[in-house]
């Protein structure tokens, strides 16, 4: 199988292959022999998807040779004025930068960029993104304010605003945020599960909000039916309001014998996925093992 | 005499090697050709400018939350209605906001209408100019004889159609020229262009057919000759429609979830 087939069969396999330095190591390694082989001069789509794929890894295992290769191919064959482009070498400077001067210097060079074509939306997130990394906190959400008053429909900017509210301590800004992103994507279990969770962070012992919170996590695990964080949360969530006892009545609907049942339920999901991928099963290794961990700590405390 | 069953013309199996086999393959070549021409031919979409932007993705948002406002707490979607409403009646987002009460963007006029115009036209053009050519060119070398039958019986009316060089009153309607042989290669090559030219190719003449005879897609909603203001204010008013109903989608979920498991 030629080096190409074998990296795409990889990033099939592995869809989201920079969430751990594990994984990412995974991906990096192919980069060298890539870079030698005769399938790196091809000119299709799918070649340039595993450029752009690799340089990521790179950065992120700190293979800075072959990331600069990856990137000076890329540059020769798009030109350097594509959005995208800029934005892999704004990655790339922001990589070498050994300190905040430095990184400040990649500042201004997005911003000069923003005032030549105010529209590349890239090279915003980016520098949002870096304005983040800077630790510039009300700068980076005054940016994504202003981001999404042209482009209300990007719900991953939503997200990320929901995060830096919610880092703020601004629970109900964040809330909002999160709710803007479920009217862009009505399905998203993951968001239902972290409104929850904003709300339970929020306000823990207001009985209002907790049943607000135990609402949404049921929601998310209506839509998703092993979703990991959605049965944790509702275990947590109901299990604080039935250890606070009396005082929480909450809204209609919620009693307390209801409480009681999804408690209860929430247990025994986590206890089959524990079992399970603790176990190794077929189809129930995808779980992190960090959650998976968390999840028995709870159930446990519960027992 | 008129047997409409068994009318059998002894044919020279020659006639596959110079007359069927040449029609498919210039067919073949001229989709292949086709498509690339289009391809080349087709110019940049156009950089629109963050006014634009603007302008297109709030009313997507509002069609968002019209569409999905169940899935958000009354009273938030109270609030973003109520903003909303406000915002599109003053027309905060309309990147021209002096053309108000002007007429709609000409298409001559307008360059954004007339990129699109133009793609289109070279759409058009490719698909007409190639096919011209070739029935031209099949009437003027293929005609005069009847080169097969189809497997199916047809009405008399084809007749005049399908064996346009071949004048008898006898002949069965199944006994066709080189000219339907083009007709059934337009049509059937479709699964050939697939295979070679991937998924969607521009030598499919059945995709451009039904793209055109769809008004509410290429164009979009911003095409020539839409008026943003007045979009902004039916949306204004479908907002306020639906406003008068909300079921959350959280009411009672808590009952469904312990129903489930």
């Amino acid at each position: 199988m030629s080096l190409l087939k074998q990296i795409l069969d990889h990033l099939q396999k592995h869809p989201q292959p920079l969430k751990t330095p594990a994984s990412s190591f995974q991906l990096a390694r192919f980069a060298p022999a890539f870079l030698q082989s005769s399938d790196s001069h091809k000119d299709t789509q799918e070649t340039w998807l595993v450029y752009e794929q690799l340089l990521l890894a790179c950065l992120c295992v700190e293979d800075d040779v072959s990331a600069s290769k990856l990137l000076h191919t890329l540059e020769q064959r798009f030109g350097s004025q594509r959005s995208r482009i800029q934005a892999l070498k704004g990655l790339y400077d922001e990589a070498q930068a050994t300190d905040d001067r430095e990184l400040v210097e990649v500042l201004r060079w997005y911003e000069k960029l923003l005032q030549e074509d105010p529209t590349n939306l890239a090279i915003e997130k980016r520098r949002i993104a870096l304005l983040t990394s800077l630790n510039r906190r009300t700068d980076a959400i005054a940016a994504l304010v202003n981001l999404l008053s042209h482009s209300p429909t990007d719900a991953e900017a939503w997200a990320q605003l929901a995060e830096l509210y919610r880092q703020q301590g601004l629970y109900q800004q964040s809330i909002y945020s999160l709710e803007e992103v479920i009217l862009i994507t009505p399905n998203a279990y993951n968001i239902f599960a972290r409104l929850g969770e904003t709300y339970y962070i929020a306000s823990p012992n207001d009985p209002e909000q907790l049943a607000d919170a135990v609402r949404h996590f049921c929601r998310a695990v209506e839509l998703c039916e092993w979703y990991l964080r959605g049965w944790y949360g509702l275990r947590l969530v109901t299990g604080r309001i039935l250890k606070e006892g009396q005082g929480m009545k909450g809204k209609e609907g919620l009693d307390r014998a209801k409480t009681e049942r999804l408690y209860h339920v929430a247990g025994e999901r986590l206890k089959t996925i524990v079992r399970r991928a603790k176990k190794g099963d077929k189809g129930w290794t995808g779980f992190d093992k960090g959650e998976v961990l968390a999840a028995e700590q709870l159930v446990k405390e519960g027992e | 005499m008129t047997e409409e069953a068994s009318q059998m013309i002894l044919r020279d199996p020659q006639l596959f090697y110079w007359i069927l086999f040449p029609i498919t393959i210039v067919m073949i070549v001229t989709g292949v050709l086709r498509h690339y021409a289009t391809v080349l031919m087709q110019s940049d979409p156009q950089r629109q400018d963050l006014k634009a932007i603007r302008e297109q993705r709030n009313l997507l948002r509002g069609v968002n939350v019209r569409s999905n406002h169940d899935q958000i707490p009354y009273q938030s979607f109270n609030a973003r209605k109520t903003s909303l409403v406000a915002e599109f009646k003053r027309g905060a987002y309309l990147k021209d906001p002096d053309s108000v009460g002007k007429p709609a963007a000409n298409p001559m006029t307008d360059p954004a209408g007339m990129d699109q115009m133009m793609n289109m036209m070279k759409g058009n053009m490719a698909m007409i100019i190639p096919q011209t050519l070739i029935m031209g060119w099949i009437n003027a070398f293929f005609s005069g004889f009847v080169i097969m039958k189809l497997p199916f019986p047809l009405t008399i009316r084809f007749k005049s159609m399908l064996q346009s060089g071949v004048a008898t009153r006898d002949l069965d309607v199944r006994w066709v020229s080189s000219l339907s042989w083009y007709f059934l290669n337009l049509f059937g090559l479709r699964s050939v262009f697939n295979f070679i030219l991937g998924n969607d190719n521009s030598a499919d003449q059945m995709a451009a057919q039904m793209q055109q005879m769809n008004p509410a897609g290429g164009a979009g909603m911003f095409g020539p000759g839409q008026d943003p203001n007045k979009m902004f204010l039916a949306e204004a008013e479908n907002l306020e429609v639906v406003g008068g109903q909300h079921d959350w989608i959280l009411h009672g979920v808590e009952t469904r979830v312990l129903d489930l498991y």
